[in-house]
């Protein structure tokens, strides 16, 4: 018992008179250092936040899926993608590269769509390369852009009803990104 | 060897070219089918089923994957199922895991659910499950 509390005391007195000095002269890396030999498992750059705040779900440039997306919110694309994607405001970034059809209320395309796009507004940027169909409502396409398809204005149409059911009740509600009209555009065009 | 130091220290992994990948991240609201595959960070908050294979993932708090995870590392504070192979794992609070995590170090903090095995693996056994997944 004595042997304890001595020893505890002893601690107690050496933590007050060492930690404040510690805490001056060393970042808190040193405790983890002292109690773990190897790397630490969990490094602090786990936190990153996106650098997009207004997007939602971002798939980066190194990201390649195969299969299905499927969102209710935004998507941005700048990785690879081997399958259809399903959003609300849809973006491929300039080095992106999709292989099937992209459904959405708004797609904007900088890169590369081999398969089709459905949405309510498509917006074609000069950097983009679309090999499909459009089929849209209300379509802008930039000098540069290259198409190689059909542009269709059936957006919404019975024809296509059946064909995006999970796209439609996004359809529906007005649309959300028309206050940002300008503000995507200029970005990927600057990115381009 | 070489990727194990890789791993302990450098912060975002780098590309061929040398510049920094931006990490993925998936959303609450997204749902994906099928595989993925990056040499970078990815960062799961929605759904996923299908076969996961980045150098750094984490499934955030309301993540839920269904699949095999192959990584460097790992961190879970939402709901797996499956297995994963990873060098390093951390299990938050919110985990829920059901499957096998074949690790080589794990860290589970209190609260973390864990239904299955996990088995410790030398770092050589991970090293080959890589060439593995690139050879598919």
């Amino acid at each position: 018992m004595n042997m304890f509390t001595r020893n505890d005391k002893s601690f107690d007195t050496n933590a007050a008179s060492t930690t404040p000095v510690r805490d001056k002269t060393e970042t808190p890396v040193a405790p983890i250092a002292e109690t773990k030999r190897t790397s630490p498992p969990a490094p602090p750059t786990y936190e990153i936040a996106t650098p997009q705040t207004r997007v939602v779900s971002v798939i980066s440039k190194a990201l390649k899926i195969t299969g299905q997306l499927e969102s209710t919110e935004d998507i941005q694309v700048d990785g690879e993608v081997d399958g259809d994607v399903r959003g609300v405001s849809v973006k491929i970034g300039g080095n992106a590269k999709v292989k099937g059809t992209v459904y959405g209320d708004t797609v904007e395309l900088a890169g590369t769509i081999d398969g089709k796009i459905e949405a309510k507004k498509v917006i074609l940027t000069s950097t983009a390369h679309m090999s499909g169909d459009v089929v849209h409502q209300d379509i802008r396409i930039e000098s540069g852009a290259y198409i190689d398809g059909h542009c269709r204005p059936e957006f919404g149409k019975a024809a296509n009803k059946n064909a995006h059911a999970a796209a439609k009740p996004a359809a529906v509600v007005p649309t959300g990104s028309v206050r940002d009209k300008t503000g995507p555009v200029a970005e990927i065009g600057t990115r381009a | 060897m070489p990727a194990l130091s890789r791993l302990a220290l450098v912060p975002v992994p780098l590309g061929n070219d040398g510049t920094e990948f931006p990490a993925s991240h998936l959303g609450k609201a997204l749902t994906i089918k099928g595989s993925l595959e990056t040499t970078g960070v990815v960062h799961i908050y929605g759904n996923v089923h299908g076969q996961i294979t980045a150098d750094r993932l984490v499934i955030g708090v309301g993540g839920y994957v269904e699949g095999d995870i192959v990584a460097n590392d790992v961190r879970i504070g939402g709901r797996f199922t499956g297995r994963i192979y990873a060098r390093h794992v951390t299990l938050d609070g919110s985990a829920e895991i059901t499957g096998r995590i074949f690790h080589h170090t794990v860290t589970v903090a209190k609260g973390a659910r864990i239904d299955g095995r996990m088995p410790w693996r030398p770092l050589n056994f991970f090293e080959r499950l890589e060439h593995l997944r690139e050879a598919q």
